[in-house]
């Protein structure tokens, strides 16, 4: 079963020092999955440990299929997690590892071993079930970690970078096996990282977290195509935050370097900076004081001091909302 | 040289260094008649025993060591566990001053520290009793039980208890599967030295004790007086030792 999460201004301050969740508000509907992205230190760990009761929020709300967590100790939510290490426990062979929810939750010892190997078979790991944990490859540990997370049989997954301890090969693989356990399930998950293209995979909805606040939150191409603010747009990797001849005065417009359309265009700018990609090159505009960045195929760029002419396409334009923005000049002077 | 030889050679060296005053001691304990220059005893017998447990309080003084040497385990652990785990979180304000002052008794010689302990247990009524002794001994045990098992409590154990606790496990369940297993070689290692701390205690025992005789306390006139009894408790004040280290070994054996 799982349940719809939901997280109302919700505060975390360590005694003594400033808050590190600054009133999050988060709704994740039963059966989805979300990723919650963001800078390091942005409080994506803080908001995961506190829903898993592990931080013990200042104010706010914590509700699960609408039950209040909040007062209720780690122990007593119906919640799962996978750390970014495995955090297994040496002493115990794999299958106990792994059934280590169950044992928790009073199943006896041949059936909690049952369960323990077909959740190890979920994950790819058949035969390992009397393994030690020591010998395992860190991909494979993670993996173990989340056949015990899902035989606690949650309402709720969480998962803190669980790839980032992994190389990029394991880490594709693990990345492909938690999005189909996840839908296989139907089971509510919050996954946590930093990196916004694996947020975009892991995520049927992205969260964006900056300075200890969900500042926007909605599927992964609004993102990036439709950030809520300078800084959402700085994060989603859209370098160009632009005034326009014919707009409004003070209002910006976003779009990404790779809509820019280069070679044509009623605009013109000139090269000052050029740098080779390998499939790209990665170019910088002077469009009359402004700065625009734009992708060229490696033959056909121009050159450094080369005026280029340019097209902004309206389909891929995006006013930002207003007042949203006050870091957009340092973008521009950058 | 080899790793393997070298490793080798060290093992030998130090069986021997060892193992030399241990020989000298087992003949000592003995020799019911050993005169220079013969490289052995003339004469092997039991008098060195037979004068320690018949005339002497050997036999009183070994349980009593005993005694207290256990209790003082269990307490420095007891007292040990929760202090070292409040200073490993290094939470508590002036973290480095409780430590400091934790460790004082290290920094002064035992029989001062147990003369000024002898005032305040005349007070308070339990001077001369094994009480007095187990709490002298207490002072000294602690700091090195603190110290050992803080190397236990650490971010890792922490991050393990966490697992715990999001899989489901009570606080209850927490110790029993994570905390005490992880621990077990810190805890056999604090216990080990509590107890020989205690086992070895001169000084403070000699300035709390008084009627109450400890093994040390016993054997250190005979050191002067006739070195066969003197031999022969100093058998009996190792094989506790021994025990106590086998057990902790052990303990250690199959850690995390």
């Amino acid at each position: 079963m799982s349940s719809t999460l939901e997280i109302h201004d919700l505060v975390v301050a360590p005694p003594g020092l400033a808050p590190v969740l600054r009133g999050v508000d988060l709704r994740v509907e039963a059966g989805q999955r979300a990723a919650l992205v963001g800078p390091s230190g942005a409080g994506k760990t803080t908001l995961l440990r506190a829903v898993a009761g592990l931080e013990s929020p200042a104010a706010g709300a914590i509700i699960l299929g609408g039950v209040s967590q909040t007062e209720l100790p780690a122990h007593r939510r119906r919640v799962a997690m996978v750390f970014q290490e495995p955090r297994l426990l040496p002493n115990l062979s794999v299958a106990d590892n792994v059934a280590l929810p169950l044992r928790a939750g009073g199943v006896g010892r041949a059936r909690r071993r049952e369960i323990a190997r077909e959740r190890l078979g979920e994950v790819g790991l058949g035969g390992f079930a009397e393994r030690r944990v020591a010998g395992l490859s860190g991909g494979e540990q993670q993996r173990v970690a989340l056949a015990r997370a899902l035989c606690a049989d949650p309402e709720l997954l969480l998962l803190d970078e669980p790839l980032a301890a992994l190389d990029p090969n394991r880490r594709e693989a693990l990345r492909r096996m938690i999005v189909e356990t996840q839908r296989e399930r139907g089971l509510t998950t919050l996954v946590v990282t930093h990196d916004r293209s694996e947020a975009a995979e892991l995520g049927e909805s992205v969260a964006l977290m900056l300075e200890g606040r969900i500042v926007q939150h909605g599927d992964p191409r609004e993102m990036f195509e439709r950030p809520a603010s300078g800084a959402a747009a700085r994060f989603f990797g859209i370098s160009n935050l632009l005034r326009l001849p014919d707009a409004a005065a003070g209002d910006l417009w976003a779009i990404r370097p790779e809509r820019v359309v280069l070679g044509d265009g009623p605009f013109r700018g000139l090269v000052v900076e050029a740098v080779y990609r390998g499939t790209y090159v990665r170019l910088i505009l002077d469009w009359a004081g402004q700065r625009v960045e734009a992708f060229a195929a490696p033959g056909e760029a121009p050159g450094v001091g080369d005026e280029a002419r340019f097209e902004l396409p309206g389909e891929h334009l995006w006013r930002l909302p207003k007042g949203s923005s006050p870091r957009v000049g340092s973008v521009e002077r950058r | 040289m080899s790793e393997r030889r070298r490793g080798k050679l060290i093992a030998v060296a130090a069986g021997l260094l060892f193992a030399a005053p241990l020989a000298v001691l087992v003949l000592q304990a003995f020799a019911d008649s050993w005169r220079a220059p013969a490289i052995l005893p003339q004469v092997l017998g039991w008098r060195g025993f037979e004068v320690a447990f018949g005339s002497g309080d050997a036999g009183e003084a070994l349980a009593n060591s005993i005694l207290v040497a256990l209790a003082v385990t269990a307490i420095s652990l007891a007292v040990g566990w929760p202090a070292a785990r409040v200073l490993g979180r290094r939470r508590l304000p002036r973290n480095g001053l409780v430590f400091l002052l934790i460790a004082v008794p290290l920094l002064m010689p035992p029989y001062l520290a147990g003369f000024g302990l002898t005032e305040w247990f005349i007070r308070l009524g339990i001077d001369s009793t094994l009480l007095g002794l187990i709490l002298a001994h207490v002072t000294f045990a602690l700091p090195y039980a603190i110290l050992i098992l803080l190397s236990g409590f650490g971010r890792e154990l922490e991050s393990l208890e966490e697992m715990a606790s999001t899989a489901g496990a009570s606080p209850g369940r927490r110790l029993r599967w994570v905390t005490v297993p992880t621990m077990r070689p810190t805890l056999a290692a604090a216990g080990l030295l509590s107890f020989l701390v205690s086992f070895s205690q001169y000084g403070s025992s000699l300035a709390v004790g008084a009627g109450r005789p400890t093994l040390p306390i016993v054997m250190l006139p005979f050191v002067q007086t006739d070195s066969q009894v003197a031999a022969a408790l100093a058998l009996v004040f190792l094989a506790p030792c021994v025990i106590a280290l086998f057990v902790s070994a052990r303990l250690q054996r199959s850690p995390l």
